[in-house]
């Protein structure tokens, strides 16, 4: 950022402080940005509280998923005395990195000595290197036997172990014990939720779907906003021919049912991908999911380009980088923020479906491609294959809209009054 | 007007050749390429007859050619002007004859071994069908319930609708799919409608108003469509019918509240005329605005509805065809559901500007 930069005011700047002629506001007052006032009005509202509740449960399914369901306990101790720790074995670089960043941002928010910009650039520092630690140094056994314990037991071998409270992986498909398809759930049971149609069990799957919905819904998303924000931004701030061919575009992914191309693109996607497959599947939602930002990035630009602070960012002669992004973007941004958290629950609701269609993901626990086997190919209907997975999109999805209402209510004052009038 | 219109209409071709474009080179980068499903196939004959038929598919198709080539030649394919070819299938030498008008030719699908024209002629109905089904009841539902509850703003009706609203809005279609299926058209629960289908299958011999026959009460061909179409279009509408009525409320009440109407009210106007006559048409302008997204999502939905109820339609062809990689019919399928999406947002502008005498396209 340059020199001149800096001087130039803009709204999405914080506000100068208070000269001495002038009365000064209550110390907290002066002191709060958009950004905290966007945050302290979400959480005033019920709906947005009850949202962020249920992602923090999905949250810490998410990343405890390995500690929760898993058919390894955690510690054995033989009856010849020897102590093993299975679970450990098969963690891998992702099972590990999680909790330890986890734990690092539940830190560095209750830290509020720094500023807001210090914590978040230690988090992403320590994440970076935490991740290459992991990816560097953990090497999981690749071979898994998930029997292993349980025949173990059946041996007689084992004094006393302590197991994860849903004692089954979410792709142990229980050999050793007869495949039990179909089982339906029974509470105090072994299978709280029952088994699906492999044999393995419901409500280890759902845990670990936690993890690939809220990093589907995050990832592309991610993508889509920022593919969006240019293309609208260039559009915007040019307009003319640039603006009659970018419109084209947004027309041509508008015009055909975003469902249509996901599925052409993920049908004809090579199988050599397929280890990759989650990744491909997040950055193609992405790709088909920018269209709405790009339109409302393209309204707010074409109404800031003609105003007086960023005629004066041009004339100072800042570069286009510095005036469409520093200057244009933190007063075009607001909309784009209420539209993406609606867009994670779109982005969630896709995989689902691609899921559920079964052209999603392979052999992953997803809860699309559990809804999808609700109904048997004789017609026969599981009910606890089609409820409770189809009430977790469904919450997940709602959380997200609830969160989306309520930033759009803190943000503009204007539709608060309209729609609770 | 027209002139509007016509330059909308020629809008359109780049659209529709960028969206046609993108998606036969997202099949042209993919495993096998462009005629992938035709050379699957050929596993299964012995290898002096695979030969045969890929050499055949060669000459007819061009399969090996480049890809832009190949999209080259589609597009005149399914252009209307142009010129006569004539293949000839020895060789595979193509003769150019008479330049001129002729009839687009959607191709020939691999998979199926039919004409995509004759497919589609089937195809399309239903889908058509399902979404124009689905539209009006959306409409007259979302625009009667939304008067209400602004109405009756802050009473019971309305609190509960809005905290609703977003759950409906929120329901996957896929779940309350598989929910209604499983429950509602099932032997072990309750065998209330038909699990798939359109028709049943002794529907072509009954007549077409339900009426007494020899053997008692006959629904007839017309109840009989019906009582298949409820619950898929039960399903298709609620997601739309949600996001609708919360505009419509938000709008009337935007309208209720303003300038004009206070002066109506001032004049004396009763308060029946000063909602019917002044302020529903105003609030109608938001709710044709959001018609030119809805359509597309609707056609979207139907895809996922279609398959869940085993309906026959667009949506159910284009899953089949793209898991076949069945190019002629991917690619027809787009042309057409983009042509649909396209004319829809087109009409909405129109029906815009009908609504609001303030807005004209000259």
């Amino acid at each position: 950022m340059s020199e001149i930069d800096a001087l130039i005011p803009h709204p999405g700047m914080p506000a100068p402080e208070p000269t001495a002629l002038v009365q000064p506001p209550p110390r907290d007052q002066a002191r709060q940005t958009l950004l905290g006032m966007v945050i302290q009005r979400t959480f005033a509202n019920t709906g947005a509280v009850i949202g962020i509740a249920w992602l923090g449960v999905l949250a810490v399914g998410a990343v405890g998923a390995p500690f929760l369901a898993s058919s390894y306990p955690l510690v054995v101790k033989t009856t010849d005395g020897q102590w093993f720790f299975p679970l450990f074995r098969y963690l891998t670089a992702v099972d590990v990195m999680l909790p330890i960043l986890m734990i690092l941002a539940i830190a560095l928010v209750s830290l509020r000595r720094f500023s807001a910009r210090k914590r978040v650039v230690t988090f992403f520092l320590a994440g970076i290197v935490v991740a290459t630690t992991c990816l560097l140094l953990i090497h999981p056994q690749r071979r898994e036997v998930f029997s292993e314990h349980r025949e173990l037991q059946a041996a007689g071998k084992v004094q006393w172990s302590i197991s994860p409270p849903v004692p089954y992986s979410p792709r142990d498909r229980q050999r050793d014990l007869g495949y039990p398809t179909y089982l339906p759930p029974a509470l105090g049971g072994p299978h709280w939720m029952g088994t699906e149609s492999s044999g393995s069990d419901v409500f280890s799957r759902m845990i670990h779907a936690c993890r690939i919905a809220l990093s589907i819904g995050f990832i592309a998303t991610g993508i889509a906003v920022v593919i969006g924000v240019i293309v609208g931004g260039l559009m915007g701030y040019f307009s003319g021919v640039i603006d009659l061919l970018g419109m084209r575009l947004v027309e041509i992914f508008s015009a055909i049912p975003t469902l249509f191309l996901l599925l052409t693109l993920v049908a004809v996607m090579p199988p050599e991908w397929n280890p990759y497959r989650l990744y491909a599947i997040m950055v193609l939602i992405g790709l088909t999911g920018w269209v709405g930002y790009a339109r409302f990035v393209r309204a707010e630009f074409l109404k800031l380009r003609k105003q007086d602070f960023v005629q004066a960012a041009i004339a100072c002669g800042l570069p286009l980088r510095s005036v469409l992004f520093r200057h244009m973007l933190p007063n075009g941004v607001a909309p784009v923020l209420v539209e993406a958290s609606f867009g994670v629950a779109s982005a969630i609701m896709f995989e689902s479906v691609l899921s559920f269609l079964g052209v999603g993901l392979v052999d992953e626990p997803s809860w699309g491609q559990m809804l999808g086997e609700a109904i048997g190919a004789a017609g026969s209907f599981k009910w606890w294959m089609a409820v409770f997975p189809g009430l977790a999109i469904f919450f997940t999805v709602m959380a997200y809209n609830l969160i989306g209402e309520a930033l759009r209510d803190a943000i503009d004052p204007h539709s608060q009054r309209s729609t609770m009038l | 007007m027209l002139s509007y219109i016509v330059r909308r209409l020629v809008l359109m071709i780049p659209t529709l050749l960028g969206m046609t474009f993108l998606v036969f080179m997202v099949m042209a980068m993919s495993p096998g390429g462009i005629g992938g499903s035709l050379l699957n196939e050929l596993g299964q004959l012995d290898s002096q007859q695979a030969r045969a038929q890929k050499d055949y598919y060669e000459r007819r198709y061009g399969i090996r050619d480049n890809p832009l080539v190949q999209y080259g030649r589609w597009l005149h394919q399914v252009s209307p002007i142009g010129f006569e070819i004539d293949v000839n299938l020895d060789t595979g030498e193509r003769r150019w004859n008479n330049f001129g008008f002729k009839w687009p030719d959607l191709g020939r699908s691999l998979a199926m071994k039919r004409q995509v024209t004759e497919i589609f002629a089937e195809a399309l109905p239903v889908t058509v069908l399902l979404n124009v089904l689905t539209t009006p009841i959306i409409y007259a539902l979302a625009i009667l319930l939304g008067i209400y509850a602004a109405r009756h703003r802050g009473r019971l009706f309305d609190v509960l609708s809005s905290v609703s609203l977003l759950a409906l809005w929120s329901l996957p279609t896929i779940m309350v799919g598989t929910l209604l299926i499983g429950f509602l058209a099932n032997r072990d629960y309750l065998p209330w409608f038909p699990p798939a289908g359109l028709s049943s299958l002794e529907a072509h011999n009954m007549a077409f108003l339900p009426g007494w026959s020899v053997d008692g009460w006959e629904r007839g061909w017309l109840l009989d469509r019906l009582w298949h179409l409820t619950l898929p279009v039960v399903c298709l509408l609620y997601g739309s019918f949600a996001v609708l009525m919360k505009l419509m409320r938000t709008s009337v009440l935007e309208n209720l509240s303003s300038d004009f109407i206070r002066t109506a009210r001032a004049k004396g106007v009763t308060e029946h005329r000063v909602l019917w006559g002044h302020a529903f048409r105003n609030s109608l302008l938001p709710l044709i605005t959001v018609m030119a997204g809805i359509l597309p999502s609707l056609l979207g939905g139907s895809l996922i509805i279609e398959y869940i109820f085993s309906i026959p339609g667009m949506g159910q062809l284009m899953v089949e065809a793209i898991r076949a990689r069945d190019r002629e019919v991917v690619l027809a399928n787009t042309l057409v559901i983009g042509l649909l999406g396209l004319l829809s947002i087109l009409i909405a502008d129109l029906l815009y500007a009908v609504a609001d005498p303030r807005v004209s396209y000259e």
